[in-house]
């Protein structure tokens, strides 16, 4: 069983300074970092820690990045994908539950939440696109998963390019697609530091919420593919 | 005179564009489709009692809104056209994007 594990960083160089070490000592299976265009010294942090970064050379996002990670881990034949976040949110420790999730559930993905940490507003939110959507699924956004090969293959498509956030366009792509998907509650930690990269400030917010709700009435009635 | 300014409008279109196909500036289909709009205002210019008669058959009452209708519509779908063209590319860009860095790193690899 080969594991990758997946970390997009943008601007991350003190937080992985504080993640890899752990990450390192905690969790069998290769680390990929992918750098989406940091200024700081991120890939400089990553590569000494004898860590694999993959350095894009256009900015993507988030989940560009983490696609760029999904696509290589297809390419050289990986297993199992985990994404986690640079910024220390997602504890080393905790991908271990994700695995014994997967293993106990016989499921496509494994979402790990932390439901105490949603704010009202993001609640409001959730529940909102939940209603859109139908998915029944805790925490929407959380970045800390694990994907099976089944589900490397769909998000290595074309189509999944086209998404802009980690959420609910993957969600709705992978239960479009037959796979299914399981909860498992874990801890997570305040931020190191730095602040939420969707929740940052009123604009980013309003702009996700448009994206997100026309992309959600988009796929209303869209049927399962297989 | 309007039916000329038309005319000349259409004629300098024309121009520029087969111009702008010479100089490599415009390729294509977007290139067929400005010449077809050109092309167009000089048959409007010359024959402007076709739109009356297209206008009387299809049972508008004042002619000038079925040209204005019809701009805007064209207007329109070549606006939507464009943005599907763009996130085709903007597809592309990603696509190529992340194949780079995949690539770079197995080339360092082999180093």
């Amino acid at each position: 069983m080969k594991t990758l594990i997946v970390i997009p960083a943008f601007n991350e160089a003190d937080n992985l300074k504080a993640l890899l070490p752990k990450l390192i000592d905690l969790v069998e299976g290769d680390v990929l970092v992918v750098d989406d265009l940091s200024q700081d010294d991120t890939v400089e942090v990553v590569k000494s820690h004898g860590i694999k970064c993959l350095c894009l050379t256009v900015q993507l996002g988030a989940w560009g990045a983490t696609q760029t990670g999904i696509r290589y881990a297809l390419q050289y034949g990986y297993d199992h994908v985990i994404t986690m976040d640079a910024d220390g949110q997602h504890l080393p420790e905790e991908v271990h539950s994700l695995c014994q999730a997967y293993k106990n559930n016989s499921t496509d993905v494994v979402i790990g939440t932390f439901p105490d940490r949603l704010s009202r507003l993001k609640k409001m939110a959730w529940s909102f696109f939940k209603f859109l959507t139908h998915i029944k699924i805790e925490d929407l956004t959380s970045g800390f998963r694990l994907y099976n090969k089944k589900a490397i293959e769909v998000l290595s498509l074309r189509q999944a390019s086209m998404l802009d956030y980690q959420d609910v366009g993957v969600l709705l792509m992978l239960l479009k697609s037959g796979l299914t998907i399981v909860e498992v509650p874990v801890k997570m930690q305040d931020r190191y530091d730095g602040k939420s990269r969707v929740f940052s400030s009123w604009l980013v917010v309003l702009k996700y919420m448009m994206q997100t709700t026309t992309l959600c009435i988009a796929n209303i009635g869209a049927k399962q593919t297989k | 005179m309007t039916n000329l300014t038309i005319l000349i409008i259409g004629a300098l279109l024309s121009i520029s564009i087969l111009y702008l196909v010479r100089k490599g500036k415009m390729h294509g289909p977007y290139a067929t489709w400005w010449l077809m709009v050109a092309v167009s205002a000089i048959l409007l210019s010359v024959f402007p009692k076709v739109v009356d008669w297209v206008a009387l058959k299809l049972g508008v009452t004042y002619p000038p809104t079925l040209i204005l209708v019809l701009a805007i519509s064209m207007i329109l779908v070549r606006m939507l056209t464009m943005d599907m063209a763009l996130t085709q590319k903007e597809r592309k860009i990603r696509r190529l994007t992340q194949k780079l860095a995949i690539i770079e790193d197995s080339l360092k690899e082999d180093k």
